[in-house]
C-alpha cells in the first residue's frame, strides 16, 4: 500500500472533522428525536439507499467508568451477547448469521455501543433479537468464564505487536492515574480479577434508559418502528448513575521516557506527546485544520519530512485523542532500530516549526480544502450516520457541528490558524513512548527525559 | 435519486429489480487507445472517486526484481512531467482530494477521492503520471527506505505476514506467486532505475487497465474529460503472458517459522485451488464462509467456543488470475501445542469431506452474500472497488450483479465435493510460527 492512511495506531480520529464540499454544502440529513418516558433518547434517520437498516444502542459508560477493574466496561459490552431472553450465546449468533445480520459490541473510554445491521425485510425478527440483547441479557457463567479465558490470552498475543500496545502505554503515561488513561481493554492483573457479579452490577449501573440512546438509520418504515421501539424500550427502567469525574491533573512538568523492550524487535515505534483539547472545544474546528498541516494527511510535515524526503519511515502522523473534558495529543511513527534518533529528532524538529516559523497561507488554503473535501465521505452510511448522532447525543452538540463546519473552516485565518497553533499545541515537557530494542536505544533514550523501562511482556 | 427507484423496486422483488436497476446506472466506453472507463453515478454525497486498476501484480515479476510492482506503486507517486516530485499529492489534497493505493499478487489499484467539483484536476494529475513519469535517483533511493520500513512493519506487528512469506514460497516453486508482494529485501535494495523504466513502458500503458469513476458525476462530463486527458496516451504492446503453471504438489509441505516474541503458535494451512475463473470458484469461496467466517463458522464454533483450542480462526481466499492457495489460519490458545490445534483444524476440514454440509448452512452463506452486496453498494468506493474487481477477475464487471445467481445454483454436494478434491493432505502446506527453536530430541 501506499500508505497506511487512517489505521496507523488504532486508537485515532474517533473526531469528527471536516466540513462540506467545496460546491454545495453538505448538511446533516434530516432526522427526528425524541423521549420515550423511561428517559431513552430516540434518534430516527432515514436512509434508503440500500435496504438495509443500522440501529445502535449507545450507553455514557466506557473504560473511564471502569474504576479499578480496567476493562469492565468492554468486557460488560461484550458479555452482553452471551446469551438473552430464551436463546443462548450460539442460538443468537446462528439466527443472526443465517440473516446476514452484523452485531457488534465496541467500547470507547467515554462510551458504549452495541451496533447491528441488517435486511430490513427481516426487521421483524431481528429488532426483538437485538431489544432482548440489550435489555434481557443473561450473563451465562459458562460463556463468562469461556470468553474471559480467550480474552486474556488475546490481552496477551497484543503484546506481540508494537503498534497494539503503544496507544494504552502513552495514555497511561499522559493521564496518570486519572480515568481517562484507563486501558479500554484492559490488562491481564485487572481481567483476570474481573467477576461475573462485577459485569453484572456494572450492567445495573449504567445500562439504564437515561443513560442511554436508540439510534435507527437507515431504510424504514417510521411508524412502525415508533410502535416497535415503544414496544421493545419503554418497559426498561433505570436512574442516570451519579458520577463525579476526577479532575484532570495538570499536564505532567516534566519530560518522561517509557522504555518498552521487546527483544525480537527489528524496529523502534515511538509516540511523543503532551497535552490535547476537550472534544467539544471552541478552537476543535481550528485544531483539525492545523493538525492536518503538521501530521493528518499524506503530504503534512511530518509524513514530508520522516518518509518522503528521508525515507526513515513508511508513515508519520499526528493526532488529537478528545474527551468530553481534556484530551492528549500524539505523533507517532516507527523506524529501524538503527535509524530511532535520527528519526525522533527529525520528528521533534519538524513538530517545532509551528513556533519557529509557523503555518504559510499556502498551506493553510491547501489543508482547508482538504478537510472540507474530505467531510461528506464520513458520512455516507448508516452506520456512520449512527455514530454522528451518537457523539452529538453524549456530547450535547446541535446540528451546527455539522452544518457550520465550513464556515468555521473558512473563517480560519493565517494569524488565527498561528496563534492556535503556538497555543493548543503542547510545546514544552514532551513526554515518550518507545517501544523497541532496549539494549540498543537506552542510552540515547535516557537524554530525553526520566527513563522507565518495562517489557513488552509485562 | 437512485434512492426513488430503490423503495419501488422493493415493494414487488427486490433481488432482481435491484440488481437490474443498478446494472441499467451503469455506463462504460472504451478509448481508442484500449482503456475502459465504467461510469456509476451515485449522488449521496457531494464526491466521487477514481479507481484505475492495472493488470500488473507480483505475478509479473521474476527473481531479482521481485516486489518491484509494488514499488513501482509508490514510484508513481514520486513525479512527472507537469507536476514534478511531490506535485501529484500536493496538488491533489489542495484541491480537496485524497489518495491511496494497493498492490496484490495480480493488480495493482490506484484510487483517487475527491469532491466532485475537483474531477478535471484529478484526470489531469493521472494523465500526466501514467504518460509521462518521470524517475529520478534521489526519489528513487528515499524511497527504498519508505518499502522498506513498510516490509519491517509488517513483520515486526503481523505474525501473519511472517509465516504467510514462508508458506507461499513453499507452496510455489515454480509460480511467481512464490514471493510475497512486498519482495525480498534484497531485490528492493538492488533494482535499478532502468527496471522501473522498463515496467512503467511494459505495464501502465492504457490498454492495460480498468478505470471506474463512481460518486457524484456525469457520464457525460467523465467522457469529455476521458477524451481530452487519456485518449492522448499511446497504446502499448500487451505485456508478455505468465505461462508459468505450478507443478502439481505431491505431498504436504511444512514450513517453520521461530519468533521469539510470540505468545503462542500460530498455524496457516495453504491448499492449491483454481483460478477465480474457474468453474469451482463460487463453491470453494463458500466453503471458505462455512469453515471460517463469523462466530457461527465451523471452525470457530469447534475450535474457539467448544474445544478452546484457538482464540481466533478464518480463512481466506483470494481472488486470482492464476491457480492460487485456499487459506485457513488459527492462532492457538494459551498453553495448547501447534500440534493440537493443527489436527483440530483437520479434523474440522475432514468432516466436511466425509459428512458434508446441511442445507441450512449452505443457505445461510447465500443469505450473507446478498447482504454482503448491499453493504458494498452502501459506499461509492464499496461500489468501484468491487465493480473493478469483477471486471478483472470475472472478467466483466456485470458479473458483481450475478454472483448471488451463482451462488444460488451451488449445492451442498458441490460443497462436499470441492472439499474432497482440494481440500487434501497431499494438496497442502502448513505453516507453524512460534517461540520455541525448531529442535527435536535428538537434533542439534
Amino acid at each position: 500500500m501506499k500508505s497506511l492512511t487512517h489505521i496507523i495506531f488504532s486508537i485515532l480520529i474517533i473526531l469528527f472533522i471536516g466540513s462540506t464540499s467545496v460546491n454545495a454544502a453538505f448538511k446533516i440529513p434530516k432526522y427526528e428525536t425524541y423521549t420515550l418516558e423511561n428517559g431513552l433518547q430516540v434518534y430516527l434517520m432515514q436512509q434508503s439507499e440500500v435496504p438495509m437498516v443500522n440501529v445502535s444502542l449507545v450507553v455514557k459508560s466506557g473504560a473511564m467508568h471502569d474504576g479499578k477493574l480496567f476493562g469492565l466496561a468492554n468486557l460488560t459490552g461484550e458479555a452482553l451477547q452471551f446469551g438473552s431472553g430464551k436463546l443462548s450465546k450460539t442460538e443468537i449468533e446462528d439466527q443472526l448469521a443465517f440473516l446476514g445480520a452484523e452485531i457488534n459490541s465496541n467500547t470507547s473510554t467515554e462510551m458504549s455501543f452495541l451496533n447491528i445491521s441488517f435486511m430490513t425485510k427481516d426487521t421483524d425478527i431481528i429488532f426483538p433479537l437485538f431489544s432482548d440483547i440489550a435489555l434481557k441479557p443473561s450473563f451465562d457463567e459458562t460463556e463468562f468464564s469461556k470468553f474471559k479465558k480467550r480474552f486474556l490470552a488475546q490481552l496477551e498475543q497484543r503484546k506481540e505487536s508494537p503498534r497494539g500496545i503503544i496507544g494504552d502505554a502513552f495514555a497511561r503515561l499522559y493521564f496518570g492515574e486519572h480515568p481517562y488513561g484507563n486501558p479500554v481493554s484492559g490488562n491481564d492483573k485487572t481481567v483476570s480479577k474481573i467477576a461475573l457479579s462485577d459485569v453484572k452490577s456494572f450492567y445495573k449501573n449504567y445500562y439504564t434508559p437515561k443513560n442511554s440512546a436508540l439510534i435507527v438509520v437507515g431504510d424504514f418504515n417510521k411508524k412502525s418502528w415508533i410502535k416497535s421501539i415503544e414496544k421493545q424500550f419503554s418497559q426498561w427502567q433505570g436512574d442516570a448513575p451519579k458520577e463525579k469525574l476526577m479532575p484532570l491533573n495538570s499536564s505532567p512538568n516534566q519530560s518522561n521516557v517509557l522504555l518498552i523492550n521487546k527483544g525480537d524487535a527489528i524496529e523502534t515505534t515511538f509516540l511523543i506527546g503532551g497535552k490535547g483539547i476537550s472534544a467539544n472545544h471552541p478552537d476543535a474546528v481550528a485544531v483539525q485544520v492545523i493538525n492536518t498541516i503538521l501530521g493528518g494527511r499524506f503530504t503534512s510535515w511530518l509524513n514530508d519530512e520522516l518518509r518522503v524526503n528521508s525515507g526513515l519511515t513508511y508513515g508519520a502522523r499526528s493526532n488529537f485523542n478528545s474527551y468530553q473534558y481534556g484530551g492528549n495529543f500524539t505523533i507517532s511513527t516507527f523506524t529501524k532500530t538503527a535509524s530511532t534518533f535520527e528519526a525522533l529528532d527529525l520528528a521533534t524538529k519538524t513538530y517545532m516549526r509551528i513556533w519557529e516559523k509557523g503555518i504559510d497561507q499556502e498551506t493553510l488554503s491547501s489543508a482547508k480544502a482538504y478537510v472540507k473535501g474530505r467531510f461528506p465521505p464520513r458520512y455516507e452510511t448508516s452506520g456512520q450516520l449512527a455514530s454522528l448522532l451518537a457523539r452529538m447525543w453524549s456530547l450535547s452538540l446541535d446540528d451546527s457541528y455539522i452544518n457550520s463546519f465550513e464556515t468555521n473552516v473558512d473563517s480560519l485565518d493565517i494569524e488565527k490558524a498561528n496563534e492556535i497553533a503556538r497555543r493548543l499545541f503542547p510545546k514544552d515537557n514532551l513526554q515518550y513512548v518507545l517501544v523497541g530494542k532496549a539494549d540498543d536505544i537506552r542510552e540515547n533514550a535516557k537524554t530525553y527525559g526520566k527513563l522507565k523501562e518495562v517489557e513488552i511482556k509485562d | 435519486m437512485k434512492k426513488t427507484l430503490l423503495l419501488i423496486s422493493c415493494l414487488f422483488c427486490l433481488n432482481s429489480l435491484l440488481a437490474a436497476t443498478e446494472l441499467d446506472d451503469l455506463k462504460s466506453f472504451t478509448l481508442k487507445n484500449g482503456m475502459t472507463i465504467l461510469v456509476a453515478e451515485d449522488h449521496s454525497i457531494p464526491n466521487a472517486n477514481m479507481y484505475l486498476f492495472w493488470k500488473v501484480g507480483s505475478r509479473n515479476e521474476y527473481p531479482g526484481i521481485t516486489g518491484i510492482s509494488h514499488f513501482f506503486e509508490h514510484m508513481m507517486f514520486n513525479g512527472a512531467k507537469k507536476y514534478g516530485p511531490k506535485q501529484f499529492d500536493r496538488v491533489m489534497e489542495a484541491n480537496g482530494g485524497a489518495n491511496n493505493a494497493y498492490t496484490t499478487e495480480n493488480t495493482t489499484v490506484y484510487t483517487d477521492w475527491f469532491p466532485s467539483d475537483s474531477m478535471e484536476i484529478m484526470f489531469e494529475l493521472e494523465a500526466d503520471r501514467i504518460q509521462h513519469l518521470a524517475i529520478d535517483q534521489k526519489m528513487l533511493d528515499s524511497e527504498r527506505g519508505v518499502v522498506t520500513s513498510e516490509r519491517s512493519t509488517g513483520l515486526e506487528n503481523s505474525n501473519f505476514r511472517m509465516i504467510w512469506e514462508e508458506v507461499k514460497g513453499s507452496a510455489f516453486r515454480a509460480h511467481p506467486y512464490s514471493w510475497s508482494v512486498i519482495g525480498h529485501q534484497s531485490d528492493i535494495d538492488n533494482w535499478s532505475l532502468q527496471d522501473l523504466k522498463d515496467y512503467h513502458r511494459t505495464y501502465y500503458a492504457p490498454n492495460n487497465a480498468f478505470v471506474v469513476i463512481a460518486g457524484d458525476v456525469t457520464l457525460k462530463e467523465v467522457k469529455r474529460l476521458a477524451n481530452k486527458y487519456f485518449a492522448p496516451i499511446p497504446a502499448q504492446q500487451p505485456p508478455r503472458k505468465v505461462h508459468t503453471v505450478e507443478p502439481e504438489q505431491k505431498g504436504e509441505r511444512r514450513v517453520y517459522v521461530q519468533k521469539p516474541s510470540a505468545t503462542s503458535a500460530n498455524i496457516m494451512f495453504a491448499y492449491h485451488v483454481p483460478e477465480t475463473q474457474h468453474e469451482d470458484y463460487y463453491p470453494l469461496a463458500m466453503l471458505t464462509t462455512i469453515l471460517g467466517d463469523g462466530n457461527s463458522s465451523r471452525l470457530s464454533r469447534a475450535l474457539v467456543d467448544e474445544q478452546q483450542l484457538a482464540t481466533s480462526a478464518f480463512t481466506y481466499l483470494p481472488e486470482s488470475f492464476d491457480p492460487n492457495l485456499f487459506y485457513i489460519y488459527a492462532v492457538a490458545a494459551k498453553d495448547i501445542s501447534s500440534d493440537t490445534l493443527e489436527k483440530g483444524i483437520i479434523s474440522e476440514v475432514n468432516k466436511i469431506i466425509t459428512e458434508g454440509i446441511s442445507q441450512k448452512e449452505l443457505d445461510k452463506v447465500k443469505n450473507k452474500a446478498q447482504v454482503d452486496f448491499y453493504r458494498t453498494l452502501a459506499t461509492i468506493n464499496g461500489k468501484a472497488n468491487t465493480l473493478g474487481s469483477y471486471e478483472l477477475y470475472f472478467g466483466s464487471y456485470a458479473e458483481m450483479f450475478n454472483a448471488t445467481n451463482k451462488m444460488a445454483a451451488v449445492t451442498v454436494e458441490d460443497i462436499q465435493r470441492v472439499a474432497k478434491t482440494y481440500l487434501r493432505r497431499a494438496n497442502r502446506t502448513v505453516g507453524v510460527l512460534d517461540a520455541k527453536a525448531d529442535v527435536l530430541e535428538g537434533d542439534l
